[in-house]
């Protein structure tokens, strides 16, 4: 890649970057959310095509329309939200759209003896008839990432491979990464994960603001090196999320009050008190059930049996609506949930609020004013009301979501996954939104399956494991080690 | 309208603007060109008395269009309308008292008792379709398939194959009288226009209804009440397709069966050719205006030339086609402008 440049409605992405991947070498990419390795890495696998700057695999000079050009000439790339078809099998997925057939019928012998042969090269021993969806994440990313080898890629590009893996998943994904390097691929892998990306890559690339930084042999960096290339300034180590002391009084007010919640699958027997001013975290492994648990508190879901007392008072959430108007805010794990893309930023942080801004009839004046406000405090980049959501980069998107539950203050917040996915500089903020609200007396409710996430932010912690709560951290000094150990 | 909204002050790039309006720009100019064609073929086509009558023939389309309007900005559809139009205006002839040579074993009642009766029964055909679609959780496709065969059934019931010929007197003037040399049902139309313009852009609900359309999950976890607003755009659409059947029946002179069968597809059509989204959150009435005349244009156009009456069918039939898939494509052209 020489010189790419890339714009969006005039925003520069990329600015005149090069970029080099070599044969047989894990590449990992860093930077924050919006400094433009993804854009970078959609060029090379086709998704975007207009750019300036040129790309040459092997040499020659390429150019891509779509993935499928890209794939064509070896490149493929495995999404952070996966393309896998749950109600298939594996070995379908395996081989999807381009099934073995015999005279026009599927071959479904050789396509599961197939499937499972190109399983096992990535070490895994999945059985080919099982349904996707009955898999793990980690199982999926991993049938998801043979299915693109199958197809002839040499250079394969991971998207966030690790977020939604527990630590064994994640070394089961490096050993078979490391295979394929042996095979002579090469793999470029995105990560916010630092201390993954120094594990398992070869060399390191650092994005900041559409430029490429640097580029080095990993060997050469320390996680305080790359943290400062990132952000551009020197920073000290930060130990952030290795340990914390937990600060839970039981003498402040419950607010929000679950006893034995339970919806008869994911959820059982829960119980939990939000107190007035104190974070409340919630670990546990993907499909722990903390998902569930938290939709049931925002009125959705079915309950099964369980109660929920508001301010001491039994309450049943009906629906969403129900548990906005008893004080109660929610933000969900995925940005798709909760923002409407191609609406205007304002828009997307009135929703929230409209009924108490407006009565019959809208106000946009009010509700621009109030989003300059937010946009403002939350330092949202770019400072714009009026453009559409989607040319806001993820991050950002992430404190909209935000922001629209900030003009009102809720008596409840619950947080799904508030960090996941962002950069340092992004993530720091966020803490630090979710703490002020703390401090100005809101109930708050965190739900991770990053322990870092859970030590930064949470007061008293709650370990989930199955849907039931496996152990409560109240204070005292809370390591990582314990956090994984309960869960 | 929305076109207004969209307007953003970021650097003019030609491309993207036309991506983002395409849907607006297409029906317009679909409408100039028809305009400009049916009028210089054929002289009779360009008079003011046929630009009146166009609008007559569209006004109870019309109405019925402000309806669907809300229902697709949902991403719904309702595909009762028509059958509701027919089964309401049959009952309110159901409840006026009519010529002894009408055999119909109807229940006269005072005008103005009947027209609130009407109404009832609308209401209640549209909480059916509602509760539905939204306590049940019948897809709108399905579940107003079923409301067309009911309301159909109903105005077989009432009528039995009869025709009824009075209605009361105020809908029979606003249904066919005029005011100041123009049909009061253009004026009931306008209003049904202006009303739903303001709703859909400058109330709360409006903001609600395009929030549904563009994000129903988003609205959800926002803590919308998604189902009240799909319900409440489900009652709308059945009363406006309620009102338009009552003034229909005046309009027409005559109540009877089937008699409103080619409005499922004008007034789908209507928003459609117009430019609202099939898949909800992007549109609004000002696209349903120039659906509607493109549609309006296009019938009256046709009977002014000189087409084989059987190829009418045919042309309507593909220039429908021919919106459906700017609709689409002007979703993807917006979608890849995007990113």
């Amino acid at each position: 890649m020489i010189g790419v440049s890339k714009a969006f409605g005039g925003v520069h992405a990329l600015r005149d970057v090069d970029f080099d991947l070599r044969r047989g070498e894990i590449h990992g990419l860093v930077g924050e959310n919006g400094a433009g390795k993804s854009t970078m890495m959609k060029i090379i696998a086709g998704v975007y095509h207009g750019f300036e700057g040129e790309m040459r695999v092997n040499g020659e000079r390429v150019e891509f329309r779509s993935p499928r050009d890209a794939l064509a000439a070896g490149i493929g790339m495995v999404h952070q939200e996966l393309s896998i078809v749950p109600d298939l099998t594996v070995a379908e997925n395996v081989f999807l759209g381009v099934q073995p057939t015999a005279a026009g019928v599927v071959n479904w012998a050789r396509m599961k003896r197939e499937a499972r042969k190109q399983l096992s090269t990535l070490g895994l021993e999945v059985d080919p008839a099982a349904r996707m969806g009955s898999l793990p994440v980690g199982l999926q990313q991993l049938v998801e990432l043979s299915r693109v080898l199958f197809s002839g890629a040499r250079i394969i590009i991971l998207d966030e491979p690790t977020s939604a893996l527990s630590p064994p998943e994640v070394q089961r994904l490096f050993q078979a990464l490391r295979r394929l390097r042996e095979q002579g691929r090469t793999i470029v892998f995105i990560s916010h994960f630092l201390d993954d990306v120094l594990e398992i890559s070869d060399r390191i690339t650092v994005f900041r603001n559409g430029h490429k930084v640097i580029t080095d042999d990993t060997a050469n960096f320390t996680k305080d090196s790359v943290i400062s290339h990132m952000i551009g300034r020197g920073s000290a180590e930060m130990h952030m999320g290795e340990s914390a002391e937990l600060v839970g009084d039981d003498s402040k007010p419950v607010v929000l009050e679950a006893r034995a919640l339970d919806d008869g699958l994911m959820v059982k027997d829960v119980s939990l008190k939000l107190r007035a001013g104190e974070i409340t975290g919630v670990y546990g492994f993907m499909g722990c059930g903390q998902v569930e648990l938290s939709r049931l508190l925002f009125g959705k879901g079915a309950l099964r049996r369980g109660q929920l007392l508001l301010n001491g008072k039994p309450v049943r959430l009906r629906s969403t609506a129900a548990a906005r108007k008893a004080g109660i805010a929610y933000v969900p794990e995925n940005r798709g949930m909760m923002l409407f893309r191609t609406e205007q930023v304002f828009k997307n942080i009135s929703i929230a609020i409209l009924d108490k801004i407006n009565r019959l009839f809208l106000k946009p004046r009010r509700e621009r004013e109030i989003a300059e406000i937010h946009i403002k405090d939350l330092q949202i980049r770019p400072p714009r009301t009026d453009i559409a959501l989607g040319n806001l980069s993820g991050g950002n998107q992430q404190k909209v979501a935000l922001a629209k539950w900030l003009t009102h203050l809720p008596k409840v917040l619950i947080l799904s996954e508030p960090t996941r996915g962002m950069d340092v500089g992004a993530k720091e903020d966020v803490i630090r939104i979710v703490k002020s609200l703390r401090d100005r007396g809101v109930a708050v409710l965190v739900l991770s399956t990053e322990p870092e996430t859970i030590l930064t932010l949470a007061d008293r912690v709650t370990v989930l494991r199955r849907g039931v709560v496996a152990k409560e951290f109240t204070s005292g000094r809370l390591e990582k080690a314990d956090l994984l150990d309960a869960a | 309208m929305t076109m207004a909204t969209e307007t953003t002050q970021r650097p003019f790039e030609l491309k993207r603007f036309m991506a983002e309006q395409m849907r607006n720009i297409a029906p317009v100019f679909t409408l100039i060109v028809l305009v400009a064609f049916f009028a210089t073929q054929a002289p009779s086509f360009r008079t003011f008395d046929n630009m009146m009558n166009i609008l007559s023939q569209a006004s109870i389309t019309g109405i019925i269009a402000v309806g669907l309007t809300f229902v697709i900005l949902t991403a719904e559809i309702d595909l009762s309308v028509a059958a509701i139009a027919n089964a309401i205006g049959i009952t309110m002839a159901y409840f006026t008292i009519q010529p002894d040579y009408v055999n119909i074993a109807n229940i006269p009642l005072n005008g103005a008792v009947a027209i609130i009766l009407t109404l009832a029964s609308c209401l209640a055909l549209g909480l059916v379709n509602a509760f539905g679609v939204t306590a049940i959780g019948i897809p709108s496709f399905i579940m107003t398939l079923a409301m067309m065969q009911i309301a159909n059934g109903i105005s077989a019931m009432l009528v039995r194959g009869q025709i009824a010929y009075t209605f009361p007197d105020l809908v029979t003037t606003l249904g066919a009288g005029t005011i100041f040399g123009v049909k009061w049902s253009i004026v009931v139309c306008l209003l049904f226009l202006l009303v739903a313009h303001l709703v859909l852009t400058y109330t709360r609900f409006g903001r609600y209804v395009y929030m549904v359309g563009g994000n129903r999950e988003a609205a959800e976890y926002s803590g919308v009440n998604v189902k009240f607003i799909l319900g409440a755009v489900m009652v709308i659409c059945a009363m406006c397709a309620g009102i338009a059947g009552m003034l229909g029946v005046a309009y027409f002179g005559s109540a009877q069966q089937n008699q409103f069968d080619t409005f499922l597809l004008d007034a789908i059509a209507a928003v459609v050719v117009g430019g609202t989204s099939l898949f909800g959150g992007r549109g609004g009435i000002g696209n349903t205006i120039i659906g509607l005349l493109v549609l309006g244009v296009l019938n009256n156009g046709l009977d002014h030339v000189e087409i084989d009456s059987f190829l009418k069918i045919l042309i309507r039939g593909l220039i429908l086609l021919a919106a459906l898939v700017i609709n689409v494509y002007a979703q993807k052209l917006r979608e890849s402008a995007r990113d």
